[in-house]
């Protein structure tokens, strides 16, 4: 496992998409190369934070009570 | 001998909207999420959604109990969205999502941030309003993956697309949005950088 083919898995990796034997060799490159690891590090936030920053809005109640109304009728 | 109930009769209708509540009526936060990214207004995003339900309470029977329902009405309101979508625009998007290359920000932050600190001054419109600019096709499986946190293989159930191309649109959508956001932090003074 090479810097390049790390860095283009990294998504599935973070992702948990890979296959088990792939998941190993990303993860001991990561251990062993430290820019690596670095940019990890980077990605991860950026998906917490994307996940963060989206996740705080839900469904308005007046719509709620819309779907209701018109599912059953009350 | 015990009757069985004939498997082609409908169940009754109290058992119909208490297994309607209790499996597709759970999921209204997401499908409004997903409708507000995709039309871009909570107007068109209400009607979506309530066009959704209704079609999925219609549906109901058909919908195998206890498997994904969350999966099976997201992919409902994305039919009812594409087909309202055709309908509206005359001019439908043309991006040759193939030409689109974006860059990591990673290698640009690398020494100036390598934490990506500046993400969090970001505040949480700035960051809808550059996940709405992306082309739709990246957006939905953005916001499908990294929103809802759904697999790859619902994606792909979902957008009806291969694995494959679940995964290159993640990467591409992820880096194009990061690359947005860099340029907007830059733009505020968040980071030094230089704009790409």
């Amino acid at each position: 496992m090479n810097c390049r083919e790390c860095v283009e898995h990294l998504y599935e990796f973070l992702d948990r998409e890979l296959t088990t034997e792939l998941e190993r060799e990303i993860r001991d490159h990561l251990e062993d190369c430290p820019p690596c690891g670095e940019q990890y590090d980077f990605e991860e936030l950026f998906l917490k934070f994307l996940r963060a920053r989206c996740k705080t809005q839900g469904a308005p109640a007046e719509l709620k009570k819309r779907v209701l109304r018109e599912l059953f009728g009350e | 001998m015990a009757k069985t109930p004939s498997p082609d009769v409908s169940p009754p209708i109290d058992e119909k909207r208490a297994s309607f509540e209790r499996e597709a009526l759970v999921h209204l936060d997401v499908l409004y999420r997903v409708a507000l990214r995709l039309s871009g207004n909570p107007s068109d995003a209400d009607d979506l959604v309530q066009e959704t339900m209704l079609k999925a309470y219609r549906a109901w029977d058909q919908y195998e109990k206890g498997t994904n329902a969350k999966a099976w009405l997201l992919t409902i309101l994305r039919h009812a969205f594409i087909n309202e979508y055709r309908r509206r625009t005359r001019h439908p998007e043309t991006v040759d999502l193939d030409k689109i290359e974006p860059y990591a920000v990673f290698p640009e932050v690398q020494d100036e941030d390598p934490q990506g600190a500046f993400f969090d001054r970001i505040v949480d419109d700035e960051v809808l309003r550059a996940i709405d600019q992306l082309p739709v096709a990246f957006r939905e499986t953005l916001v499908l993956s990294d929103v809802e946190g759904m697999s790859y293989q619902e994606i792909a159930g979902i957008l009806d697309i291969p694995v494959g191309t679940v995964k290159s649109r993640l990467f591409r959508a992820r880096h194009l949005l990061q690359g947005k956001l860099y340029d907007y932090a830059v733009e505020m003074g968040y980071i030094k950088g230089s704009p790409a």
